[in-house]
């Protein structure tokens, strides 16, 4: 094949593939039922074949005339292009294939001259530089045509397709832990992109008509040994597409130094804007990339998976930069999220970034990659740690008005909630840390039948937490000087966390045996609420001696007036009590109104004859309907009441 | 040990005596004399940086093997340094005067070095550009012989050789590093389709209106020599690495195309001549500073001396193309002259090729250095801070 490869004849070979082929073209002449047409084909093939021959005879020029009328018509061929405006792979098909095939033959020429040079003549030598240069000459078009087919084609694609981004989350958690103040937005969060990542979002980033056009590009100029030229401009537009693609992301290069000193909500978003463009960048773009990289040059070693790297080196290093400056940042409680968000992104890219730089030269980005992901989740634990530590330490000077949830509550069930939808990833990170001595657990027993993730490391790490809140609400109920608000405040308070638990995927977390022993924590609260503020105000209603039938007036009198005073100060103080769940203060009202009421009307039953004097200030109904404005958060007296 | 030095450690002890009293234990002899090593090590370390021999190619000054030479220094002097600040037997200290102000100082002068090491390792990148337009031009001369087609090849790419290195170093940046002759196109064609010519590539850049050269002034913010009873406690060895890192920064970013080192020059550390182990320091800053200023009137992409001969080389042989295309022709003697200048930049290339990669990995690894040695140093701060009794 050698022969026949390097295009310039040998002489003995050719002289008798030359013969053989006339002597097959005089048989065919000799066919008597031919067209027109072929006849005239096989009489100038006849001809155009003794002429090789008279060449190859003539004295030892060894076809280098008929090399050089090749030569002439390439350079024809090529030529013809460096005058013309049009791109030639804009004028259509056959022009293309005609320049791909002028070009094959002027390597060709070069190689068979090449080939030759030991015994180079003046002549072959001119030749030869004809020849390259005419091949430098089209090399350098095809670079140029190259560059124009991948602009022109390349395709534009909306990442908003590929994932739906979840920005309710940014919402909910942007508060910083210091600024705990009102109910988070919003209850129900789902990661909405979590689920359709799965499929395989390849596009094609130069369309696939162009396709076969750039690999035959690809293929001569590497034939021609120009290969680093193809690579250089391959190289450059494609990652000049990349680039762009990414600043249109809106993804922009920050400096650690920056990154360091941005404030939390920005930062929060960048971060959230970071996992969605490297999923985007690696799924989409990079799987595409290296797609039409193995296309267009799979065929030559290792050539494809050297320009994809140099193509997306730069862009994949940008975003590990980020998430470096990310971990290396200080651990604070409300980045413990967004921290987890960006850990599992990578680590559910792990193994498509394992697969796109498999080769040797790539392997250093997968190792940053890795070492990221270390990183991020050393710095989710530490911003756990701190979220603990930021529960255990918030302190507060005055007591919270009104005894109701207090916000850090809020904010820490609220923050909380979302943990079930990192479980995988906290079970992982958790797995050896354990809480503190300080902040241990009594676990509840959950004998036999507790369920998997009760006992999972993030079940504990989650009760440990809780307990962290419990022992700090406590802190905050012994700021209240009065015992009763004290048992309201914590009431309240566990009571929100039950419901919390209760109504979140928490609950599995927690089990049914926390959730008992919580619900009996509160009510415990309630009743000992009760006893705190009515036992003295009923005692008044008591009867001392069970046995007569009646008090004497001027009892009843004291009893009354007694009764009135102290009950028109715990109405006065206990209306600017807050319980914020509706079922709860009723609940509590009812049970209040059963021991007060039936006290009261007990009471004066007993002592009908008394009751038409003015002493008796309230009638039952009156303290039944002012029972009703408790806790409703706003502080009133009975004297001025609409009521009265 | 000579008997100066000895009587200045002695004195330190004593103004040690004076100042930390509670502190005062035996360790403090080990302190003292890890102290000492420390300075005898940079000085000595620094002092073989400087006497490398300009002529022979392999170890010139700010060549890459060099650099490579100053980066693992920077590594045993940051872990000595490393040593002597943690393994002490009081870290309570750092959290005390002076060191309570040293010490965040010095992190956020790490923090600027890591973004330094950023800007260098995108550096590296165009040099590893460069390299592979330098190989399209040696393979298009090693062909012999030499013709018109091979000389224009070779032509082609010593233009994009040559106009990237102007590019890098006119814009003082790695934001124009990619070669962008092709989107001139002369057929202006494909210019209505090309991406918008105030599209700047961003990847290269380590953030916008970001400065290399306003970055290393930056961190020599605050750097002073620590003065009377200061300079013989902890406070000597973090403005010892302090100088170290900013000296090995700005060699870095003086050796290698970096985004903006306008007034690189500019930049001066405060290392006093007296201080032993300063003097290879400043020695060093003198002979590249002098580089720099030449630079600037000349006009090169960086100091790092591969590429600077690559620079050279590629005129030459610019020239070389341009005469061959003029006469069509050369001489033989012309062909030689040519062929030894392209086995040159062969050389420089397969320097490159060797050195460039594991240069990268170098400073990758000083990068993880900084950032370890800054989380220590904070939890370090943080533990401090939590056992120690609140203020109020």
């Amino acid at each position: 094949m050698d022969g026949c490869q390097s295009g310039v004849p040998t002489y003995e070979g050719d002289l008798h593939v030359v013969a053989a082929a006339h002597h097959i073209v005089k048989a065919l002449g000799a066919t008597k039922n031919l067209s027109d047409d072929l006849r005239k084909i096989l009489i100038d093939l006849d001809s155009h074949l003794s002429m090789i021959t008279s060449n190859i005879d003539s004295k030892g020029g060894r076809g280098l005339v008929d090399v050089e009328e090749r030569l002439d018509q390439a350079e024809r061929k090529i030529m013809r292009w460096e005058t013309d405006p049009m791109m030639i792979w804009d004028s259509g098909p056959k022009e293309a294939s005609d320049y791909l095939e002028a070009v094959d033959e002027t390597g060709k020429l070069v190689d068979g001259l090449r080939g030759l040079s030991v015994h180079e003549n003046r002549k072959q030598k001119e030749i030869l530089h004809r020849a390259m240069n005419i091949l430098q000459m089209a090399m350098s078009r095809l670079e140029e045509e190259l560059i124009h087919i991948l602009v022109r084609h390349g395709q534009q694609f909306e990442p908003k397709h590929m994932y739906s981004r979840s920005i309710r989350k940014d919402i909910v958690y942007d508060e910083s832990f210091v600024s705990v103040e009102d109910e988070p937005i919003k209850e129900t969060s789902s990661r909405n992109y979590s689920n359709d990542e799965s499929g395989e979002c390849i596009v094609d980033l130069v369309h696939a008509d162009v396709i076969p056009d750039i690999k035959s590009i690809a293929k001569v100029m590497f034939t021609s040994n120009y290969g680093p030229e193809f690579c250089e401009a391959f190289i450059s537009v494609q990652k000049e597409a990349l680039e762009q693609y990414f600043s249109f992301l809106g993804t922009e290069n920050l400096s650690i130094e920056d990154v360091l000193k941005m404030e939390w909500t920005c930062l929060s978003s960048k971060m959230n804007k970071w996992t969605w463009s490297m999923k985007i960048i690696v799924r989409v773009y990079l799987a595409s990339e290296k797609q039409l990289c193995d296309q267009v040059l799979g065929g030559l070693g290792s050539v494809s998976s050297y320009c994809f790297l140099e193509i997306s080196k730069a862009t994949i290093l940008c975003l590990l930069n980020f998430g470096e400056a990310v971990a290396m940042g200080p651990h604070r409680p409300e980045k413990l999220l967004r921290l987890l968000d960006m850990y599992e992104t990578l680590a559910c890219l792990l193994r498509d970034i394992d697969t796109l730089f498999s080769e040797e030269a790539g392997s250093f980005i997968q190792l940053h990659f890795h070492e990221l992901l270390e990183r991020l989740g050393e710095s989710a634990i530490a911003a756990f740690e701190a979220f603990r530590v930021a529960i255990s330490s918030n302190g507060s000077l005055y007591p919270f008005a009104g005894g109701g949830v207090h916000p850090l509550n809020k904010y820490v069930m609220n923050y909380i909630r979302m943990f079930p939808e990192y479980c995988n990833t906290l079970n992982l990170l958790l797995k050896n840390q354990h809480p503190g001595v300080a902040d241990q657990v009594t676990e509840p027993d959950y004998g036999l039948d507790a369920s998997l993730l009760t006992s999972c490391p993030m079940a504990y790490h989650l009760r440990s937490i809780t307990s962290c809140l419990e022992s700090n609400l406590h802190k905050k109920s012994q700021l209240y000087k009065d015992e009763a608000l004290q048992h309201i405040f914590l009431m309240n308070n566990i009571h929100y966390l039950v419901q919390k638990v209760k109504g979140s995927e928490l609950r599995l977390f927690f089990g049914d045996e926390w959730i008992r022993k919580h619900n009996a924590m509160f009510q415990q609260h309630a009743m000992n609420y009760e006893r705190a503020t009515w036992s003295s105000v009923v005692s008044f209603l008591k009867d001392d001696n069970p046995g007569s039938s009646s008090m004497s007036k001027s009892t009843f009198k004291e009893r009354c007036k007694g009764f009135s005073v102290a009950f028109e100060e715990v109405y006065k103080t206990q209306t600017s009590w807050s319980i914020p769940d509706p079922e709860l203060r009723e609940d509590l009202r009812i049970s209040t109104s059963l021991k007060v009421v039936l006290a009261y009307r007990t009471f004066l039953g007993r002592n009908l004859a008394y009751t038409d004097d003015k002493c008796v200030k309230h009638t039952v109904e009156h303290v039944e309907n002012s029972l009703l404005d408790l806790f409703e958060g706003s502080s009133r007296s009975l004297r001025n009441s609409r009521r009265w | 040990m000579p008997a100066t030095d000895y009587q200045a450690s002695f004195l330190g002890r004593i103004s040690i005596r004076r100042n930390q009293v509670i502190a005062m234990d035996g360790n403090h002899e080990q302190e003292l004399q890890d102290l000492e090593l420390f300075s005898k090590h940079v000085s000595e370390r620094f002092a073989e940086l400087l006497s490398s021999p300009d002529d022979v190619p392999f170890d010139a000054l700010l060549s890459i093997s060099w650099l490579r030479k100053l980066l693992d220094f920077f590594l045993c002097c940051e872990a000595e340094f490393k040593g002597i600040l943690m393994m002490g037997n009081d870290p309570s200290q750092i959290s005390k005067p002076p060191l309570d102000r040293l010490i965040p100082e010095f992190l956020d002068r790490s923090v600027k070095a890591l973004d330094v090491c950023n800007a260098v390792t995108n550096g590296l990148e165009s040099v590893r550009h460069y390299q592979k337009l330098a190989e399209i031009v040696v393979s298009a001369l090693e062909q012999k012989p030499i013709g018109d087609g091979q000389s224009r090849r070779a032509k082609k790419a010593l233009t994009s050789l040559i106009s990237a290195m102007n590019v890098d170093d006119k814009e003082c940046s790695a934001a124009k590093a990619t070669e962008r002759s092709w989107s001139f196109s002369r057929r202006g064609v494909s210019s209505k389709d090309r991406v918008p010519e105030h599209f700047r590539s961003v990847s290269n850049q380590v953030a916008k209106n970001w400065s290399a050269a306003k970055q290393i002034q930056a961190m020599t913010n605050n750097l002073v020599p620590p003065r009377g009873a200061e300079g013989s406690g902890l406070a000597s060895p973090v403005y010892t690495m302090s100088v170290i890192m900013v000296f090995v920064m700005w060699a870095l970013v003086a050796a290698i195309p970096c985004q903006e080192r306008n007034g690189l020059s500019a930049i001066h550390f405060p290392a006093p001549k007296q201080l032993n182990w300063a003097q290879s320091i400043i020695g060093l800053h003198e002979k590249i500073g002098e580089e720099w200023k030449k630079k600037e009137k000349k006009g090169t992409a960086g100091l790092l001396d591969e590429m600077q001969k690559m620079e050279k080389l590629g005129n030459i042989l610019m020239d070389f193309t341009d005469s061959f295309q003029f006469h069509g022709d050369i001489t033989d003697q012309k062909a030689e002259e040519a062929a030894a200048h392209a086995a040159e930049l062969a050389e420089t290339c397969r320097r490159m090729e060797e050195g460039l990669l594991p240069l990268q990995m170098q400073i990758r690894e000083v990068f993880h250095r900084i950032v370890k040695t800054r989380t220590e140093l904070l939890n370090a701060l943080d533990q401090v801070g939590k056992s120690s009794p609140p203020l109020l």
